[in-house]
Order: structure tokens, then C-alpha cells, then sequence
């Protein structure tokens, strides 16, 4: 009787719980970013945001009083172990993408102006002298948390920042016991479990086209990134639009066949530095990079219509409106 | 005594299969209720106000002020946008109505963030990357 007694007491116990989802919205990494997770105190919450912007304080290449700015200014700097560990992994990025992903590349945005808001557009000598201080192999780290740059070399670590930040939140966030949870760092997504009832996450990605959205797929536990030069651009006076995501082997805004790229997986710094080298790369070097990995899953949306995607997302992957009629071809794994 | 036992026994079996069930149709009464659009005005990450879109008739306005920066909102049947703002970029002048979707309009320089929710707090889509 009471063993049945108790059944019934946890049955209802159970079925009654109400979800308790905590909020928060805060400005931080150049962005709006909202944190929403399930079972969260908003001293936990508090937390994640003081841990973003701390990592900004360290990472911000505008902020004078940064790391990464002290070490653009002396050539030489210690740093802490999650710079340190941030510019060695950006160092192995430009390496894995054949340099596709060069965070040396700071000069040359500075010189366009997209650091200080007053756009221009360089000359081509000035870009070809610029252009000689941009390679990530120049980057030296030495084992005692050293690093070191060459005269007039500049690192910037905004295409992974708010990939790693991501990473740190949803870490803090499971230590704390947290087992959903969707981290949006400006558009920069970690889903963080599954939804409250157990169901996937339905993630949409924006058209580069205009207002709305291209795709939703369904994901849970992992990071979503999506680069494109949709997103930040100038006009010039000749009317020529320039986008904001670089190509290191030109010094100027990327102008290949991708309108964007996508990055699914595990890790949210990894999901967001390929997301950058594989647009950068074009549609033709993206699927080969991507049909040697296995790492990530990938969404190319090509200027000619068509829709790459890698075959691992066949199951969830739908386009959505005017991109339902693009032709998708699958990348399979080599 | 033993027959005692039984009937406890089935009582609360009857009570668990009647909680279960009614615990179901409420669950599904709430995916049925209709979902109204919602906008809710953050300033700064507090909530300034929420505005029931799909409850509004005509077009109005209002002003949100702090420290000389301001933003002219207007509201309309359905949609909600940036009509006029003294920020130096003019970025969320530009992205026009919210109607539908879960992009929200963002002010950055005043940090203003007008973000779409729905009375059940479902969305078709829980988040846009990008």
C-alpha cells in the first residue's frame, strides 16, 4: 500500500513539474545575445555573461586595453590560457584550411575601416604592402605563454571569439547541471541538449537573399554558424557593395561563389572558424575539404541556386520558401 | 483483507490512469490554443513592454528615451518596426517590420532589441543562426 502510494506521489510529482525556463539578453562581442536554459538560476545566467564578457575584455582586438591589442602593439606579450590556447588554435585552423582562416588578416580590415566604422577602400599598393604582413605561420608561441608577432603584424580573433565563447558557456551551463539550454550569440547558435520535452531544436538559417529564412533543420547538442557577407557590408561611392569576410590571398572582400556557409558540430570555435574558411574558399574547395572530414556537418548555399549540403543532414535538412526550389546535392564522405 | 487491498489498489490505479489522462489534454489544449505574435521591447536586457500584435487595429506609435538616444517605434496590425532613430548607423531603421519570424530588430548602439514571442512561448523556430 504505501510502496504504491509512493509510485503514485512521484508519478504526479513528476507530471507536474512545470518546466522553468530562466532568460537573458545582454550586449556583448559587437552583438546581442540571449541565453535561454531550462532549469537555470539567473545568478547561473549572470554568470555566463560575466564569462562572455571577460573573454571579450581578453580577446577584443579594438579594445585598447585587451590582450590581444597589447599584443598588437608590443609585438610580444604572456598571455592567459585562454588567449594562448585561442591563437594556437587559430594557428592550427589557418593551417587545417590551407589559410583560408588567417587571423594575421587585422591590418588589412583596419585599412578597409570595418574596425572603426569609417569604410573606404584601399589602393592596390597599399593592399600589396599590408598584404605582406598577413600569414598565421608568422604567429611564434612559445611553451612558457609567450607570444610573439613580427613588426606590423596584427592578430584578430573575432571569426572565433564567439564560437569559443559559446563553448565556454555551454561547459559552465553543464557543470551547473543545466541539460538544455540555447545559447545565441548574436545569430552564433549552441543548442545546448534537446528542448525542454525531450524533442530536437529547430534551428532556421537566414537568407543571405533579404528577410527570413533559407533552412531549418533539426539538431540537438551542438553549434550552429553561419558566415556570409550578407552580413556586414559598405557601399561604395561607385555603388561596388563590400562585405566584411576577407579573402587572405587578395586583401579584399571575398568575392567567390557562396553567398554562405553553415557549420554544424560538436564545437562551437570549430563550427565557427570553418564557417569563415569555408566560405572563403569557394564551393569547389569547400566540398573537398569537407568530404575528408568528419568532424562537422556543412550547408553551402551557392549564387548559381543550388544548395550543398554534407549527407549527414539528408534527415533534417528543409529549405524554406523560395529556396525550396534550389537544387540540393549531397556531399558525400570520402 | 485481502480483498481490501485490491480495491485500495485499484483506486489508485483508476486515480493515476485519471491524472495521466487529464494531464494529456491539457498538454494538448495548450499546442492547440491559437498562438497570438508578440513583441516584446528589451532595453538594455530589461523588458520595457510586450505588444500583442494580432490584437492591434490600427497604427501607432511610441518613443523609448534614455540619455538623448531615442527610437521612434510605430505598431501596426501585425507588424512592429523602427520608424526613426538618432543612432549613428541607422541599422535597425533599416530592417523595417517584424512580421512573423523570430529575427529581432536590434538597435545596437542603444541597445534596443525588439524580439518576436508568441503567448505560449512556442515558436516555429527556436532560434535563426546567421
Amino acid at each position: 500500500m504505501k510502496r504504491s502510494l509512493a509510485i503514485l506521489l512521484t508519478l504526479l510529482a513528476l507530471f507536474s513539474a512545470a518546466h522553468a525556463e530562466s532568460c537573458r539578453t545582454f550586449f556583448a562581442m559587437d552583438t546581442v545575445m540571449t541565453l535561454r536554459a531550462e532549469e537555470a538560476s539567473d545568478d547561473l545566467l549572470a554568470d555566463c555573461e560575466a564569462e562572455v564578457l571577460r573573454l571579450e575584455a581578453l580577446l577584443s582586438a579594438t579594445d585598447p586595453d585587451s590582450e590581444i591589442s597589447r599584443l598588437n602593439r608590443t609585438g610580444k606579450a604572456v598571455l592567459s590560457r585562454d588567449t594562448f590556447g585561442l591563437l594556437q588554435f587559430a594557428r592550427d585552423m589557418g593551417k587545417r584550411t590551407g589559410g583560408a582562416l588567417d587571423v594575421t588578416l587585422y591590418p588589412v580590415v583596419r585599412a578597409w575601416g570595418f574596425t572603426t566604422g569609417q569604410t573606404r577602400v584601399p589602393g592596390e599598393a597599399e593592399l600589396e604592402l599590408l598584404l605582406q604582413r598577413v600569414d598565421y605561420r608568422q604567429i611564434t608561441l612559445h611553451a612558457d605563454g609567450t607570444a610573439q608577432l613580427p613588426e606590423g603584424v596584427m592578430v584578430d580573433l573575432g571569426s572565433i571569439a564567439k564560437g569559443y565563447a559559446s563553448d565556454a558557456i555551454a561547459d559552465r551551463l553543464r557543470q551547473a547541471g543545466v541539460q538544455s539550454a540555447l545559447i545565441d550569440l548574436g545569430g552564433n547558435l549552441y543548442c545546448l541538449g534537446t528542448k525542454a520535452d525531450g524533442s530536437d531544436w529547430r534551428v532556421g538559417i537566414r537568407s543571405p537573399l533579404g528577410d527570413g529564412h533559407c533552412a531549418a533543420l533539426s539538431v540537438q547538442n551542438c553549434a550552429v554558424v553561419t558566415s556570409g557577407n550578407y552580413e556586414r557590408s559598405f557601399t561604395a561611392a561607385d555603388g561596388t557593395r563590400y562585405g566584411h569576410i576577407f579573402d587572405p590571398g587578395t586583401g579584399c572582400p571575398v568575392e567567390g561563389d557562396l553567398l554562405s556557409a553553415t557549420v554544424i558540430g560538436q564545437e562551437g570555435a570549430l563550427c565557427d572558424a570553418l564557417s569563415t574558411a569555408l566560405f572563403v574558399m569557394g564551393s569547389t574547395r569547400a566540398t573537398e575539404y569537407l568530404a575528408c572530414q568528419s568532424e562537422v556537418e556543412a550547408i553551402l548555399l551557392c549564387e548559381d541556386g543550388r544548395i550543398l549540403a554534407s549527407a549527414g543532414l539528408r534527415e533534417t535538412l528543409r529549405p524554406m520558401g523560395e529556396f525550396e526550389a534550389w537544387e540540393i546535392q549531397w556531399i558525400e564522405a570520402e | 483483507m485481502i480483498r481490501k487491498r485490491l480495491t485500495t489498489r485499484l483506486w489508485i490505479l483508476i486515480l493515476a490512469a485519471a491524472f495521466i489522462a487529464l494531464s494529456a489534454a491539457a498538454l494538448a489544449l495548450r499546442h492547440a490554443a491559437p498562438q497570438h505574435a508578440v513583441a516584446v521591447v528589451y532595453l538594455d536586457g530589461e523588458r520595457l513592454r510586450a505588444i500583442d500584435l494580432s490584437e492591434e487595429a490600427a497604427t501607432w506609435q511610441f518613443t523609448v528615451e534614455q540619455d538623448g538616444m531615442t527610437n521612434r517605434i510605430e505598431v501596426r496590425p501585425g507588424g512592429i518596426r523602427i520608424a526613426e532613430a538618432n543612432c549613428p548607423d541607422q541599422t535597425c531603421v533599416r530592417q523595417g517590420w517584424l512580421e512573423g519570424g523570430v529575427t529581432p530588430i536590434v538597435c545596437l548602439p542603444h541597445r534596443l532589441v525588439i524580439r518576436p514571442e508568441s503567448d505560449t512561448g512556442e515558436a516555429p523556430l527556436d532560434a535563426v543562426a546567421g
